[in-house]
């Protein structure tokens, strides 16, 4: 069972001017920055600070710097910048007991387990539960909850989709139309020398099949090249490491699985009514 | 015939392809129109959550209410600032969590607000409580509570009724022995979240549930101005210096500029992107149109129609599209609106009374003025092929093809 050493204190960073603690002076307790604070507040590694409860002063306390990390990118706090500092968790408690509780006594958030196996996870959490009552342990994947703002903006990003395909669908459809009543003299000239209606078809198809795999391998591209720039913009806007748009392997080969079909069909469903007509019909002018 | 009906008979004469063309901006249509909802969506909304109880400034110990850190001595603080000649009247609400023991089931676990109001102004006393009583009564005494509908509906309770809460004010070590409250109201709290329940009374009665042990902190003073809140709330800033004042308006720039941020991102993004798909699809739509029309224009111009008019004939047919398209996309773009709000209130921590999709007179206007930009760029270059058509040449390939 692993405590959680370090905790989160989003304190007031009172005004010191940094400075290297001397040799002779007992050495303040270590603390890291987020490199968002580091950066705001001019801090490098070494620097003394001062942390205190509020902006009076109540409890401040001197911490060095020992290092400036990167937070973990966190979608729901997009957008507002990370100023946060960690501290071992006794200087945090030291810092934040009331003065009625006594040391030992105070109480923490969360405590994260790591187990030996995994897999215990839901047997851990059923003991825990049993034995620590006013305690809820919950296994990681069960605590992250279901209707995370990932999994609502999923749903949100998958509906945008279905509507963009349906709308695309629908234009293909048009665009194929106009494009197979365009060759009607070459179908009905095809008919008129004995070609079945079958043998047509199967050749439109084919040709749908390779303008829609085109199609699709330059969307497949064009959405990589896009892919930098979209990541490049939203992480400069808000100034975080989050990746907004990632094109797996899994999700080109979804496109690749919706697009051509789409493509083909579109276009056997558009030739469909031109090659019920008679060949003599289609040929004349 | 002027332009525009001879469009309309081009574009009844190949139904298939009009209607299809029709649908494809209607769908398009909707998707732009709703991008253009959510890009001030959230921001109208949480303006209209802000200013629904009447309270104009907020007072809190963080930059944005809702941080966790409380205002210290928040009843003197709420006196002072009730003494202030611009104040109407300051609502203190203090938060604690709660536990609602049932006779079955597991216990709810709930917020208790608790409210105590301070005005000397004569009518500071018509303002109420940050909830919405939806039956019997708003809570007065310090053994009475209102419930929000979930909590009324998982426990089965009715104004009248009496639960049985613990409630833990200071630390979540505390063990309160149950306090009996009574329930005179079923209420709805502008911002309580979809995965939460709520309950609230005065200050009193949190006191009550937490067996006096509620300290002098509070999470937010609500102030009521007489008409002039960015002064009043620049007078409380500066009668408590230790404390954010900040209007409703000011609230919801903070929020724009770090919660809301994203899905005006996405909005300007989408919004982009449908409106270049539109662009295209239209423009390939009317140049193949046109291609399969060369020789019947050319036909037209041999018959004296002027070169001005067949331009106009093909820009009328791309306005037609996409103004009946356009007119389509309004339902379907609120119908789609609702489902797509629905979809993105599963976030956990966005109140039930936020929406991401407002309507706006604004969003009607851009709407109409992107779909009349598409429809004119859309259709510049089919209009360029017919102002160059060279009439002899085309109508000899014509009969010659």
């Amino acid at each position: 069972m692993r405590l959680g050493v370090i905790a989160w204190l989003m304190a007031i960073l009172l005004p010191w001017p940094p400075a290297t603690a001397s040799a002779q002076d007992a050495t303040p307790p270590d603390v890291l920055v987020s490199r968002h604070l580091a950066e705001a507040e001019d801090l490098r590694v070494g620097s003394v600070i001062r942390l205190a409860l509020d902006a009076t002063g109540t409890k401040a306390r001197e911490f060095r710097v020992a290092g400036i990390y990167e937070p973990t990118p966190d979608p729901s706090r997009l957008g507002q910048v990370p100023r946060s500092v960690r501290l071992h968790l006794p200087d945090l408690l030291d810092m934040t007991r009331p003065l009625d509780v006594p040391a030992g006594a105070e109480y923490v958030a969360s405590v994260n387990v790591a187990l030996v196996d995994p897999a215990d996870a839901e047997q851990f959490a059923r003991d825990v539960n049993a034995r620590l009552p006013g305690v809820l342990a919950q296994p990681s994947g069960e605590a992250a909850g279901s209707a995370g703002p990932f999994r609502v903006l999923e749903r949100f990003h998958l509906a945008i989709a279905v509507v963009t395909i349906v709308a695309a669908t629908v234009f293909l459809l048009a665009l194929t139309i106009m494009l197979v009543d365009e060759r009607r003299e070459t179908v009905g000239v095809l008919r008129l020398i004995g070609l079945p209606v079958r043998r047509i078809l199967v050749q439109i198809l084919l040709e749908g099949v390779l303008v829609a795999s085109v199609g699709a391998a330059f969307g497949l591209v064009l959405a990589l090249l896009s892919e930098q720039l979209i990541n490049l913009f939203f992480q400069w806007r808000y100034d975080t490491a989050l990746v907004f748009v990632r094109i797996t392997r899994d999700v080109a080969l979804t496109c690749v699985a919706i697009a051509v079909p789409l493509g083909a069909s579109a276009t056997v469903v558009a030739s469909w009514a031109l090659l019920r007509r008679g060949g003599l019909r289609l040929a004349r002018r | 015939m002027n332009a525009i009906g001879f469009a309309w008979r081009s574009l009844v004469r190949q139904p298939a392809r009009a209607v299809l063309g029709v649908l494809g901006v209607a769908a398009v249509g909707a998707l732009l129109f709703d991008m253009l909802l959510l890009s001030r969506g959230l921001i109208v909304s949480m303006q209209d959550l802000l200013d629904r109880g009447g309270w104009d400034i907020r007072v809190s110990a963080a930059e944005l209410p809702g941080s966790g850190l409380r205002v210290p001595n928040a009843l003197d603080a709420a006196d002072s600032i009730s003494r202030l000649p611009s104040v109407q009247a300051a609502l203190v609400i203090r938060s604690a969590l709660a536990r609602i023991d049932r006779a079955s089931g597991r216990p709810i676990r709930a917020s208790f607000q608790g409210v105590a109001t301070r005005s000397t102004h004569p009518s500071g006393s018509r303002l109420r409580a940050p909830w919405t009583i939806l039956r019997g009564r708003d809570a007065a005494g310090p053994d009475e509570v209102v419930v929000d509908e979930r909590i009324a509906a998982e426990s089965q309770l009715e104004p009248g009724s009496e639960i049985t809460m613990r409630a833990t004010c200071v630390t979540d070590l505390e063990a309160l022995p149950a306090t009996r409250l009574k329930v005179v109201g079923v209420a709805e709290f502008p911002f309580q979240t979809t995965n939460e329940h709520t309950t609230g009374g005065t200050l009193d009665a949190l006191k009550t549930a937490c067996g006096g042990n509620v300290g002098h902190d509070a999470d937010l003073i609500l102030v009521t101005s007489t008409g002039d809140p960015d002064g009043t709330a620049g007078a409380i800033r500066g009668l408590l210096p230790e404390v954010t004042a900040a209007t409703n308006r000011e609230v919801v720039g903070r929020l724009q500029q770090t919660g809301f941020t994203y899905f005006r991102q996405i909005s300007s993004v989408l919004t982009t992107v449908t409106v270049s798909f539109a662009v295209l699809l239209i423009t390939v739509l009317l140049t193949v149109s046109v291609n399969q029309r060369l020789g019947e224009i050319a036909a037209l111009r041999a018959l004296g129609f002027s070169r001005i008019r067949v331009v106009k004939d093909v820009l009328a047919e791309s306005a037609l599209i996409v103004g009946i398209g356009g007119v389509l996309s309004l339902p379907l773009g609120l119908l789609l609106a609702s489902g797509l709000d629905r979809i993105l209130k599963g976030m956990p921590g966005i109140p039930v009374a936020l929406h991401f999709f407002v309507f706006e007179r604004q969003a009607l206007y851009v709407h109409a003025a992107l779909l009349t930009a598409t429809a004119i760029i859309a259709a510049l270059y089919p209009m360029r092929i017919v102002s160059k058509l060279p009439i002899a040449a085309t109508l000899r390939n014509e009969v010659i093809g």
